[in-house]
Protein backbone atom coordinates (compact mmCIF):
# COMPACT_ATOMS: atom_id res chain seq x y z
CA UNK A 1 0.00 0.00 0.00
CA UNK A 2 0.99 3.68 -0.10
CA UNK A 3 2.88 3.37 -3.36
CA UNK A 4 2.21 7.06 -4.11
CA UNK A 5 3.72 8.22 -0.82
CA UNK A 6 6.63 5.79 -1.30
CA UNK A 7 7.15 7.09 -4.86
CA UNK A 8 7.05 10.68 -3.58
CA UNK A 9 9.60 9.86 -0.84
CA UNK A 10 12.00 8.09 -3.17
CA UNK A 11 11.71 10.88 -5.73
CA UNK A 12 12.55 13.45 -3.03
CA UNK A 13 15.60 11.45 -1.90
CA UNK A 14 16.81 11.14 -5.52
CA UNK A 15 16.21 14.79 -6.43
CA UNK A 16 17.75 16.12 -3.18
CA UNK A 17 20.88 13.97 -3.68
CA UNK A 18 21.12 15.07 -7.31
CA UNK A 19 20.82 18.78 -6.54
CA UNK A 20 23.22 18.55 -3.60
CA UNK A 21 25.93 17.14 -5.91
CA UNK A 22 25.18 19.71 -8.64
CA UNK A 23 23.73 17.36 -11.27
CA UNK A 24 21.10 18.53 -13.74
CA UNK A 25 18.97 15.47 -14.31
CA UNK A 26 18.28 11.82 -13.51
CA UNK A 27 18.03 9.06 -16.12
CA UNK A 28 17.65 5.98 -13.94
CA UNK A 29 16.82 5.23 -10.31
CA UNK A 30 17.47 1.74 -8.94
CA UNK A 31 15.49 0.55 -5.92
CA UNK A 32 15.35 -2.68 -3.94
CA UNK A 33 11.85 -3.69 -2.92
CA UNK A 34 11.45 -6.78 -0.76
CA UNK A 35 8.45 -9.06 -1.42
CA UNK A 36 7.44 -8.70 2.25
CA UNK A 37 7.55 -4.91 2.19
CA UNK A 38 3.90 -4.64 1.16
CA UNK A 39 4.80 -2.54 -1.88
CA UNK A 40 3.60 -3.76 -5.28
CA UNK A 41 6.24 -3.06 -7.98
CA UNK A 42 3.70 -2.34 -10.74
CA UNK A 43 1.81 0.11 -8.57
CA UNK A 44 5.08 1.75 -7.53
CA UNK A 45 6.15 2.21 -11.19
CA UNK A 46 2.76 3.65 -12.03
CA UNK A 47 2.90 6.06 -9.09
CA UNK A 48 6.50 7.06 -9.89
CA UNK A 49 5.60 7.90 -13.49
CA UNK A 50 2.87 10.18 -12.18
CA UNK A 51 4.86 12.03 -9.50
CA UNK A 52 8.10 12.52 -11.53
CA UNK A 53 6.43 14.93 -14.01
CA UNK A 54 7.80 18.47 -13.71
CA UNK A 55 10.92 17.41 -11.79
CA UNK A 56 14.55 16.77 -12.82
CA UNK A 57 13.62 13.08 -12.80
CA UNK A 58 10.95 13.59 -15.46
CA UNK A 59 12.71 11.36 -18.00
CA UNK A 60 13.97 8.83 -15.44
CA UNK A 61 13.21 5.12 -15.50
CA UNK A 62 12.60 3.32 -12.23
CA UNK A 63 14.40 -0.04 -12.10
CA UNK A 64 12.93 -2.25 -9.37
CA UNK A 65 15.02 -5.10 -7.99
CA UNK A 66 12.50 -7.40 -6.28
CA UNK A 67 14.04 -9.21 -3.32
CA UNK A 68 12.48 -12.56 -2.28
CA UNK A 69 11.79 -13.55 1.32
CA UNK A 70 14.58 -15.75 2.64
CA UNK A 71 15.95 -16.76 6.00
CA UNK A 72 17.32 -19.40 8.32
CA UNK A 73 15.52 -22.06 10.38
CA UNK A 74 16.82 -22.67 13.92
CA UNK A 75 14.95 -25.98 13.92
CA UNK A 76 16.47 -27.87 10.99
CA UNK A 77 19.45 -25.49 10.57
CA UNK A 78 18.69 -24.91 6.87
CA UNK A 79 18.40 -21.73 4.85
CA UNK A 80 15.21 -21.20 2.90
CA UNK A 81 13.76 -18.95 0.21
CA UNK A 82 10.03 -18.72 -0.50
CA UNK A 83 7.87 -17.36 -3.31
CA UNK A 84 5.27 -15.91 -0.95
CA UNK A 85 5.32 -12.46 0.60
CA UNK A 86 4.88 -13.89 4.08
CA UNK A 87 6.37 -16.82 5.97
CA UNK A 88 5.57 -17.98 9.50
CA UNK A 89 7.21 -21.40 9.55
CA UNK A 90 10.10 -23.20 7.89
CA UNK A 91 8.98 -24.54 4.48
CA UNK A 92 11.19 -27.61 5.02
CA UNK A 93 10.42 -28.74 8.58
CA UNK A 94 7.49 -26.54 9.71
CA UNK A 95 9.32 -25.10 12.77
CA UNK A 96 8.33 -21.54 13.73
CA UNK A 97 11.81 -20.66 15.06
CA UNK A 98 12.82 -18.92 11.87
CA UNK A 99 14.88 -15.81 11.24
CA UNK A 100 13.79 -13.84 8.17
CA UNK A 101 16.84 -12.23 6.62
CA UNK A 102 15.68 -10.71 3.32
CA UNK A 103 12.38 -9.53 1.93
CA UNK A 104 11.73 -6.32 3.84
CA UNK A 105 13.97 -4.05 1.77
CA UNK A 106 12.62 -0.66 0.77
CA UNK A 107 15.53 1.41 -0.43
CA UNK A 108 17.00 3.43 -3.21
CA UNK A 109 20.57 2.37 -3.93
CA UNK A 110 21.88 3.90 -7.16
CA UNK A 111 21.10 6.54 -9.78
CA UNK A 112 22.31 7.40 -13.29
CA UNK A 113 22.64 11.18 -13.49
CA UNK A 114 23.99 13.85 -15.82
CA UNK B 1 27.27 8.73 -14.47
CA UNK B 2 26.44 6.40 -11.60
CA UNK B 3 25.79 7.74 -8.13
CA UNK B 4 25.43 5.48 -5.11
CA UNK B 5 22.64 6.63 -2.80
CA UNK B 6 21.69 3.79 -0.41
CA UNK B 7 18.90 5.33 1.63
CA UNK B 8 15.87 3.65 3.14
CA UNK B 9 12.83 5.18 1.47
CA UNK B 10 10.99 5.65 4.76
CA UNK B 11 14.09 7.22 6.31
CA UNK B 12 12.32 10.56 6.77
CA UNK B 13 9.50 8.98 8.81
CA UNK B 14 11.89 6.88 10.88
CA UNK B 15 14.11 9.88 11.57
CA UNK B 16 11.15 11.87 12.92
CA UNK B 17 9.98 8.81 14.89
CA UNK B 18 13.42 8.71 16.54
CA UNK B 19 13.13 12.43 17.39
CA UNK B 20 9.70 11.81 18.93
CA UNK B 21 11.07 8.89 20.93
CA UNK B 22 13.95 11.02 22.26
CA UNK B 23 11.50 13.73 23.34
CA UNK B 24 9.26 11.15 25.07
CA UNK B 25 12.22 9.69 26.98
CA UNK B 26 13.48 13.10 28.02
CA UNK B 27 9.98 13.93 29.28
CA UNK B 28 9.68 10.58 31.13
CA UNK B 29 6.50 9.52 29.32
CA UNK B 30 5.67 5.96 28.24
CA UNK B 31 3.94 5.86 24.87
CA UNK B 32 1.63 3.23 23.40
CA UNK B 33 0.33 3.16 19.83
CA UNK B 34 -3.16 1.58 19.94
CA UNK B 35 -4.38 0.02 16.68
CA UNK B 36 -7.38 -1.98 15.50
CA UNK B 37 -10.04 -2.23 12.81
CA UNK B 38 -12.75 0.48 12.95
CA UNK B 39 -15.24 -0.21 15.73
CA UNK B 40 -13.21 -2.79 17.66
CA UNK B 41 -13.28 -0.61 20.77
CA UNK B 42 -10.09 1.48 20.94
CA UNK B 43 -11.73 4.56 22.43
CA UNK B 44 -13.71 2.47 24.92
CA UNK B 45 -10.48 0.73 25.91
CA UNK B 46 -8.81 4.10 26.49
CA UNK B 47 -11.78 5.28 28.58
CA UNK B 48 -11.56 2.12 30.73
CA UNK B 49 -7.78 2.44 31.09
CA UNK B 50 -8.13 6.07 32.17
CA UNK B 51 -10.83 5.20 34.74
CA UNK B 52 -8.60 2.52 36.29
CA UNK B 53 -5.29 4.37 36.18
CA UNK B 54 -5.86 8.13 36.29
CA UNK B 55 -5.64 8.22 40.09
CA UNK B 56 -2.18 6.63 39.87
CA UNK B 57 -0.74 7.99 36.60
CA UNK B 58 -0.97 11.24 34.62
CA UNK B 59 -2.35 10.21 31.23
CA UNK B 60 -2.55 12.08 27.92
CA UNK B 61 -4.15 10.98 24.64
CA UNK B 62 -3.65 11.70 20.95
CA UNK B 63 -6.70 10.75 18.86
CA UNK B 64 -6.28 9.95 15.16
CA UNK B 65 -9.22 9.89 12.74
CA UNK B 66 -9.74 10.76 9.10
CA UNK B 67 -12.38 13.26 10.16
CA UNK B 68 -14.42 14.27 13.19
CA UNK B 69 -13.71 14.96 16.85
CA UNK B 70 -16.06 12.50 18.58
CA UNK B 71 -13.25 10.46 20.11
CA UNK B 72 -11.40 13.49 21.51
CA UNK B 73 -14.66 14.77 23.02
CA UNK B 74 -15.18 11.46 24.83
CA UNK B 75 -11.69 11.62 26.33
CA UNK B 76 -11.96 15.33 27.20
CA UNK B 77 -15.07 14.50 29.31
CA UNK B 78 -12.76 12.49 31.59
CA UNK B 79 -10.62 15.58 32.25
CA UNK B 80 -7.62 14.18 30.40
CA UNK B 81 -5.37 16.29 28.11
CA UNK B 82 -6.23 15.20 24.57
CA UNK B 83 -5.41 16.32 21.01
CA UNK B 84 -7.39 15.24 17.92
CA UNK B 85 -5.52 14.71 14.63
CA UNK B 86 -7.65 14.68 11.48
CA UNK B 87 -5.63 13.13 8.67
CA UNK B 88 -8.03 14.31 5.98
CA UNK B 89 -7.66 11.03 4.10
CA UNK B 90 -4.47 9.31 5.25
CA UNK B 91 -5.27 5.83 6.55
CA UNK B 92 -2.69 5.79 9.35
CA UNK B 93 -0.80 8.15 11.63
CA UNK B 94 2.84 8.82 10.78
CA UNK B 95 5.72 10.23 12.80
CA UNK B 96 5.37 13.72 11.38
CA UNK B 97 1.67 14.01 12.31
CA UNK B 98 2.53 13.05 15.90
CA UNK B 99 5.51 15.39 15.98
CA UNK B 100 3.34 18.37 15.02
CA UNK B 101 0.89 17.96 17.94
CA UNK B 102 3.37 17.24 20.74
CA UNK B 103 3.62 20.95 21.45
CA UNK B 104 -0.10 20.88 22.42
CA UNK B 105 0.40 18.33 25.22
CA UNK B 106 1.95 18.85 28.70
CA UNK B 107 4.45 16.05 28.00
CA UNK B 108 6.72 16.73 30.98
CA UNK B 109 3.82 16.18 33.39
CA UNK B 110 2.62 12.94 31.77
CA UNK B 111 3.48 9.35 32.76
CA UNK B 112 1.54 7.66 29.94
CA UNK B 113 0.59 8.83 26.46
CA UNK B 114 -1.89 6.73 24.47
CA UNK B 115 -1.98 7.31 20.72
CA UNK B 116 -5.23 6.02 19.21
CA UNK B 117 -4.42 5.27 15.58
CA UNK B 118 -6.85 5.45 12.66
CA UNK B 119 -9.13 2.40 12.55
CA UNK B 120 -7.36 0.11 10.08
CA UNK B 121 -5.97 -3.46 10.35
CA UNK B 122 -3.33 -2.92 7.66
CA UNK B 123 -1.34 0.32 7.48
CA UNK B 124 -0.72 1.51 11.06
CA UNK B 125 1.51 -1.51 11.65
CA UNK B 126 3.89 -0.30 8.93
CA UNK B 127 4.70 3.10 10.46
CA UNK B 128 6.73 3.92 13.52
CA UNK B 129 5.71 7.10 15.31
CA UNK B 130 8.15 6.94 18.24
CA UNK B 131 6.12 4.72 20.55
CA UNK B 132 7.48 2.37 23.24
CA UNK B 133 5.10 -0.33 22.11
CA UNK B 134 2.27 -1.11 19.71
CA UNK B 135 -0.88 -2.60 21.20
CA UNK B 136 -3.73 -3.95 19.13
CA UNK B 137 -7.37 -4.66 19.77
CA UNK B 138 -9.38 -7.37 18.07
CA UNK B 139 -13.06 -7.69 18.85
CA UNK B 140 -14.73 -11.12 19.02
CA UNK B 141 -17.35 -9.89 16.56
CA UNK B 142 -14.71 -9.52 13.81
CA UNK B 143 -14.23 -13.27 13.58
CA UNK B 144 -11.46 -15.69 14.57
CA UNK B 145 -9.82 -15.77 11.12
CA UNK B 146 -8.29 -12.30 11.38
CA UNK B 147 -4.78 -13.16 12.70
CA UNK B 148 -3.82 -15.18 9.63
CA UNK B 149 -5.43 -12.64 7.29
CA UNK B 150 -3.65 -9.60 8.78
CA UNK B 151 -0.36 -11.01 10.03
CA UNK B 152 1.76 -7.85 10.22
CA UNK B 153 -0.49 -6.15 12.76
CA UNK B 154 -0.20 -9.18 15.08
CA UNK B 155 3.54 -9.49 14.54
CA UNK B 156 4.28 -5.84 15.28
CA UNK B 157 2.23 -5.65 18.49
CA UNK B 158 3.47 -6.42 21.99
CA UNK B 159 -0.04 -6.95 23.36
CA UNK B 160 -3.41 -8.02 21.99
CA UNK B 161 -6.66 -7.09 23.72
CA UNK B 162 -9.42 -9.51 22.71
CA UNK B 163 -12.40 -7.23 23.24
CA UNK B 164 -16.17 -7.74 23.47
CA UNK B 165 -15.88 -11.16 25.17
CA UNK B 166 -19.40 -10.46 26.49
CA UNK B 167 -20.57 -11.17 22.91
CA UNK B 168 -19.11 -14.71 22.82
CA UNK B 169 -22.48 -16.43 23.31
CA UNK B 170 -23.79 -14.64 20.18
CA UNK B 171 -20.93 -15.42 17.76
CA UNK B 172 -19.18 -18.48 16.34
CA UNK B 173 -15.76 -17.11 17.19
CA UNK B 174 -13.29 -19.40 18.95
CA UNK B 175 -10.99 -17.66 21.45
CA UNK B 176 -8.67 -20.67 21.34
CA UNK B 177 -8.26 -20.35 17.57
CA UNK B 178 -7.51 -16.62 17.82
CA UNK B 179 -4.91 -17.23 20.54
CA UNK B 180 -3.29 -20.17 18.77
CA UNK B 181 -2.92 -18.33 15.46
CA UNK B 182 -1.83 -15.05 17.04
CA UNK B 183 0.87 -16.80 19.07
CA UNK B 184 2.08 -18.69 15.99
CA UNK B 185 2.69 -15.31 14.35
CA UNK B 186 4.16 -13.74 17.48
CA UNK B 187 5.08 -16.14 20.32
CA UNK B 188 5.83 -13.18 22.64
CA UNK B 189 2.39 -11.57 22.23
CA UNK B 190 0.66 -10.85 25.57
CA UNK B 191 -3.05 -11.62 25.19
CA UNK B 192 -5.80 -10.16 27.40
CA UNK B 193 -9.45 -11.22 27.14
CA UNK B 194 -11.54 -8.17 27.99
CA UNK B 195 -14.85 -6.45 27.71
CA UNK B 196 -14.51 -2.69 27.67
CA UNK B 197 -18.29 -2.57 28.07
CA UNK B 198 -18.60 -4.68 31.24
CA UNK B 199 -15.08 -4.20 32.56
CA UNK B 200 -14.29 -7.93 32.53
CA UNK B 201 -10.54 -8.65 32.35
CA UNK B 202 -9.54 -4.97 32.36
CA UNK B 203 -7.74 -5.28 35.70
CA UNK B 204 -5.17 -7.69 34.26
CA UNK B 205 -4.49 -5.34 31.31
CA UNK B 206 -3.99 -2.25 33.48
CA UNK B 207 -1.84 -4.15 36.01
CA UNK B 208 0.48 -5.26 33.22
CA UNK B 209 0.55 -1.79 31.67
CA UNK B 210 1.33 -0.21 35.02
CA UNK B 211 4.19 -2.66 35.60
CA UNK B 212 5.80 -1.53 32.32
CA UNK B 213 5.55 2.14 33.20
CA UNK B 214 7.19 1.72 36.60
Amino acid sequence: MHEVSIATSLLKIAVDNCKKEGYKGIELIKVKIGRASGIMPDALSFAFDAVKIGTIAEKATLAIDEIPVSGFCEGCKNSFTVEEAFVISCPQCGDISIRVETGHELHIYEMDVF
Amino acid sequence: MKVKVVTHILEANDRIAAENRKLFHESGVYVINLMSAPGAGKTSCIERTIKELSSKLKIGVIEGDIAGTDDAKRIAKLGIPVVQINTGGACHLDANMINEVLVDLPLKTLDLLIIENVGNLVCPAEFRVGEDMKVMLLSIAEGDDKPLKYPLMFQESSALLLNKVDLLPYTNASIEKIKKNSLSLNPKLKIFEVSCKTGEGINKWVEWLQSLIK
